[in-house]
């Protein structure tokens, strides 16, 4: 197998794991879209930094909210569908960080650590997030920041602890699951 | 993966979560408290009231209590224990405050202060438009004599 060859098959199979992680992401945006701020999306960006690096974890948040935000039912703003596009690459930075930080250790040992780990990881990139996103709310609708900040805060914390109970219940079976799955490929 | 095995540095993450959910959720609070306290604003005075239950206990005041404007002494008195009343076409006759009761001859009667001294409550007491920085007194009085003596 020759470079070109095998710097092709690379691609594909980055752009493969891009594209259904995408397409997982988008679908569970949209069956949560009745649920505000109650959403899978982050945990499947998170997933996807974590087994594959920053790169791909980034895309595929990025890329979610290029079709999501572009087809949405509650609405269109520009500004604000390129602040979530951008913002929503917090979570695959964080999950390829944290792979990082963890080293090769396995995730079997531990699990209730772990969970709390993975539970705040999930909290403090959503306070990012909707921090960035608020930013561009406020601007764009000439409201003043603070107002935008704290007038919003019940959904914003709601946000955070749902991404929290999330993160801290699902990260370590997925991982584990497709870390398995990816391997054995 | 030596972070994990440390306690305190999950401690201090989850603390930290905590520390800004709950920041957010009083600063949230405090604008909606700001937002209605300007809409309220004018529309709430300040009342002071006293019971003296005619017992030989002390009287319990509270004073500079927040009320909406164009609050009756019974609403006020309402709020700040509890009533036991008949109502009538006259207005509301009050039976008991806290539990005492009218037991003739001491009655419960109320009386407002301003700067003549006190005045005998003329009309029901939710009758009685109370006005900013009133002051109040119910008083389960000997009402064997009428008008009752000033408190």
């Amino acid at each position: 197998m020759d470079n070109l060859t095998k710097l092709l098959r690379m691609n594909t199979v980055k752009i493969a794991i891009i594209v259904t992680f995408c397409a997982l992401s988008i679908a569970t945006n949209y069956a949560l879209i009745g649920v505000s701020n109650v959403k899978v999306m982050d945990l499947i960006v998170f997933v996807g930094g974590f087994l594959f690096g920053a790169v791909i974890g980034s895309s595929i948040g990025m890329f979610s909210w290029l079709i999501y935000g572009a087809i949405n039912p509650i609405g269109f703003h520009p500004q604000i569908w390129l602040a979530t596009m951008l913002a929503e690459t917090v979570y695959g930075l964080t999950g390829a960080v944290l792979r990082k930080a963890l080293g090769s250790a396995s995730l079997d040992g531990r699990r209730l650590r772990l969970s709390v780990l993975f539970a705040t990881m999930g909290f403090l990139p959503t306070v990012l997030y909707d921090m960035a996103t608020n930013v561009v709310y406020a601007s764009v609708f000439q409201v003043p920041l603070v107002v935008a900040i704290f007038e919003g805060a019940p959904f914003t914390v709601l946000h955070e602890v749902a991404n929290a109970a999330i993160f801290g219940v699902c990260s370590i079976p997925i991982i584990t699951v497709l870390g398995k799955m990816v391997k054995g490929r | 993966m030596a972070f994990v095995e440390n306690k305190w540095i999950l401690a201090v993450l989850v603390m930290l979560c905590w520390a800004l959910a709950t920041s957010f959720m009083a600063g949230h609070y405090y604008f909606q408290y700001t937002d209605l306290s300007a809409k309220v604003k004018e529309r709430i005075i300040s009342a002071n009231l006293g019971i003296n239950y005619g017992n030989g206990s002390d009287i319990r005041w509270f004073n500079e209590t927040k009320i909406n404007a164009g609050s009756t002494l019974f609403d006020l008195t309402k709020l700040l224990s509890s009533v036991n009343y008949t109502g009538s076409l006259s207005g509301a006759s009050i039976n008991a405050i806290d539990s005492v009761p009218n037991s003739y001859p001491r009655w419960w009667v109320w009386w407002s202060h301003s700067s003549y001294g006190w005045t005998f409550g003329p009309v029901s007491c939710d009758r009685y438009i109370v006005g900013e920085n009133e002051t109040v007194l119910w008083y389960r009085q000997d009402i064997s004599t009428y008008p009752p003596p000033q408190p």
